[in-house]
């Protein structure tokens, strides 16, 4: 008997009105905005950042050039922070939908694979140079106390900058890797079902 | 080819695909509608080198693919719930008992039986998935007995 299900016939009873097309208009302008609006937040905090170092140079006037390289090193490594968090991941991730299943699930693999690579690297830049940017800033205002001074406030920063990058950078980078080797592995399962 | 066209003569092919992936109508209508989105802006660019149909069903099946990255959710293997008066309760319950078995498949047999009870060519559902024609048939043979099976599981 069940040999004879009519599949097809059961597969086209399932219909749903199709919504009006306005809404498909209305939904692309909002998934545009959407884009819009986080490219302007990323450019606003970008700006902001910038702002405030620029202010800290000339209200301060520092007198050393360590000074002055150490607050260029912490805008880079901010600046190279929000833009490849907000701007450069949509990019990277653009993939060409209109392609065969097969090339689709090899491209996706590969967007991953790029960004787990970049979280990494972008991510350890960020702190390398968050921390040489401190480091030399200090030099100029550390060197005006005592000798004490100078020790716990070199101390103090040394032991943030260590549990930054032993604790925190490790544990950022594990938690993305974990998440991205997830959707990777589940990709590469998927793929495979095709090969077999 | 106008957009508004397309949109009516496939929206419901493409939603049931869509549903036939992830068997849930609200979660199936916002993969149908992020493909029109698609559909729409990228048919300016379509030359049709190759059929229109398979062009949107390259797009749909993708996007259908695109929802492993979503975590959190999982095509449901719950009975579809919408039941509305139908002069044959009997056929609607098994329609929607096909659309349960089918997201139980792994994912990329759901897309391959999906196209084929769509009536889409096997030569057609080659060139969407990538694979060949003659792995296509043997595919959709035991898609079927698997599909089969789990029906008859089921209906007992």
């Amino acid at each position: 008997m069940s040999n004879n299900i009519d599949f097809k016939e059961l597969w086209n009873r399932e219909k749903a009105n199709a919504p009006d097309i306005s809404e498909i208009f209305a939904k692309a302008d909002q998934l545009n905005r959407k884009t819009r609006n986080k490219i302007w937040r990323g450019n606003i905090l970008l700006s902001l950042t910038v702002a405030v170092m620029i202010f800290i140079w000339w209200y301060y006037q520092p007198q050393l050039i360590t000074t002055k390289i150490g607050v260029t090193l912490v805008i880079i490594a901010i600046v190279v922070f929000l833009a490849t968090t907000n701007q450069m991941f949509p990019l990277l991730a653009k993939t060409n939908v209109e392609t065969d299943s097969q090339h689709f699930l090899a491209q996706m693999i590969r967007v991953k694979q790029k960004q787990d690579f970049l979280n990494k690297t972008m991510l350890t830049g960020y702190f390398i140079l968050l921390s040489l940017g401190v480091f030399l800033y200090m030099i100029e205002y550390a060197g005006r106390g005592s000798l004490a001074f100078q020790l716990t406030a070199y101390g103090i920063t040394f032991a943030w900058m260590a549990f930054n990058w032993f604790y925190i950078r490790t544990k950022s980078i594990k938690k993305q890797q974990n998440a991205i080797n997830d959707i990777i592995s589940r990709l590469e399962g998927v793929n495979k079902q095709l090969l077999d | 080819m106008v957009f508004e066209d397309i949109y009516q003569d496939y929206w419901n092919k493409v939603f049931r695909i869509c549903m036939g992936y992830v068997n849930d109508a609200d979660w199936a209508k916002d993969i149908a509608q992020e493909t029109f989105i698609i559909i729409w802006k990228q048919l300016p660019n379509f030359r049709s080198e190759s059929a229109v149909g398979t062009w949107i069903y390259r797009i749909a099946s993708n996007n259908c693919l695109r929802q492993i990255e979503r975590q959190n959710r999982m095509p449901t293997t719950e009975l579809s719930e919408q039941i509305e008066y139908k002069p044959d309760p009997d056929k609607e319950w098994q329609s929607k008992l096909l659309y349960k078995c089918i997201a139980e498949l792994p994912e990329t047999d759901r897309i391959i039986i999906s196209l084929e009870l769509e009536d889409v060519k096997q030569a057609e559902i080659a060139k969407i998935t990538g694979l060949s024609e003659s792995n296509v048939r043997v595919k959709v043979f035991r898609i079927k007995e698997k599909l089969t099976q789990k029906f008859k599981q089921y209906e007992q």
